[in-house]
């Protein structure tokens, strides 16, 4: 017979593994909303690795320049962190966040809870 | 309190950049301020001519290629302005195949100098204690100078009454500044007859009608300025002169500014 801890192992396995699944789904449908609000004007065809350069901040919407910004200032940091800078709401920062993501200017990285987001400057060394 | 970052820009050449950056630099050094001077013209750098530095062994063009830690490219240049506090320079390499090589640079290359400069903060404010990190850019809406304006906490403009400058001038303000959402300050150079108050009263009020933002000085036009061929330091070597006790008001605004 299995042990106690052993029965309350497996369904906490599981319950986390939807916690995540639906933080994605919620990730994607902040995303989505964002978009309709918008317009489809920023979203622009996606492009892989673009270079979020000072051009291009220039180029942007007001409400995803001040986003991209504060990551461009903080180098790395969570929706809650850039929320905290742009006095704006943790969900539109998320919402606007991932449609940067989406836009190809920021990258992504889940470590447990909490989503990282960041400007992927690769070969940082080099000329 | 955190040490700050100062970009001076201008739309057109020729408005003062340099001679602002240097002066203000110093006038604040006089205080007892830290300050380190940096050199982004990249197109056209003067830094190390004026200031007569050639034992440079390392540049911002290092620095921002990630060839070189940043401390190795300041040099100390305290004993030019009586040493109440330190000043130091950062100089861009004046050298031809240098400038060719830094207007060649792509976007990604633009967006890693931004994270350099950007990255300045932690070891000069913080850790090596200077009040005043100084930007002298180049003129008009290029990689270089935008990257100094985003990385800055505020934003001099230098500025003529001539008539180009004053629009684009404008512009900039709207349309760069605006966006960025840069705390601005305009200087206006080369001022002619501003002997009587009421002219001086005159010209601030016209010039917070054009530009809609905080005037930080108003500085003549002086013949000794010219006379002076750009490497006078002011504030130590000229004392008594009306362009430093400009400077002096102007280095006390900044210091009073939040």
């Amino acid at each position: 017979m299995a042990t106690p801890e052993a029965l309350s192992k497996k369904p906490l396995h599981v319950l986390e593994k939807i916690r995540e699944n639906l933080e994605k789904l919620n990730d994607k449908m902040e995303v989505m909303i964002e978009l309709q609000k918008h317009g489809k004007k920023d979203t622009l065809q996606p492009i892989p690795d673009a270079p979020l350069d000072v051009m291009t901040l220039l180029g942007m919407p007001d409400h995803l320049r001040k986003t991209a910004m504060s990551v461009c200032r903080m180098g790395r940091a969570t929706a809650a962190e850039i929320a905290d800078q742009t006095k704006r709401a943790r969900a539109v920062e998320s919402a606007y966040l991932n449609q940067l993501v989406i836009m190809g200017y920021l990258k992504k990285e889940r470590t447990g809870r909490k989503a990282y987001f960041y400007v992927e400057r690769e070969n940082q060394g080099g000329p | 309190m955190m040490g700050k970052i100062i970009a001076v820009h201008s739309y057109k050449g020729g408005t003062g950049k340099t001679l602002l950056s240097i002066n203000l630099s110093a006038a604040l050094a006089e205080r007892g301020k830290n300050v380190c001077l940096f050199d982004l013209d990249f197109r056209a750098p003067s830094l190390s001519m004026l200031l007569r530095v050639d034992k440079a062994e390392h540049y911002l063009n290092d620095y921002l290629n990630n060839t070189s830690d940043i401390h190795k490219v300041l040099v100390d240049l305290s004993d030019r302005v009586g040493k109440k506090g330190k000043f130091f320079v950062a100089l861009a390499n004046p050298g031809t195949e240098a400038i060719r090589d830094m207007s060649a640079k792509d976007r990604k290359w633009e967006m890693r100098a931004l994270a350099r400069l950007l990255a300045l903060r932690t070891p000069l404010l913080n850790d090596s204690g200077f009040d005043y990190l100084v930007f002298d850019t180049s003129p008009g809406l290029q990689y270089s100078s935008i990257n100094a304006i985003v990385s800055a906490d505020l934003v001099l403009v230098a500025t003529t009454f001539d008539r180009s400058d004053v629009d684009g001038t404008r512009r900039m303000l709207r349309e760069l500044y605006d966006l960025f959402e840069k705390k601005t300050e305009v200087v206006l150079n080369k001022v002619l007859e501003v002997s009587s108050k009421t002219s001086k009263e005159d010209i601030r009020t016209k010039l917070k009608d054009i530009y809609q933002v905080p005037l930080l000085g108003i500085v003549p036009c002086f013949c000794d300025i010219l006379k002076a061929e750009g490497g006078t330091i002011f504030p130590q070597e000229k004392p008594d002169h009306p362009f430093t006790r400009i400077l002096n008001e102007m280095a006390d605004k900044i210091d009073g500014l939040p």
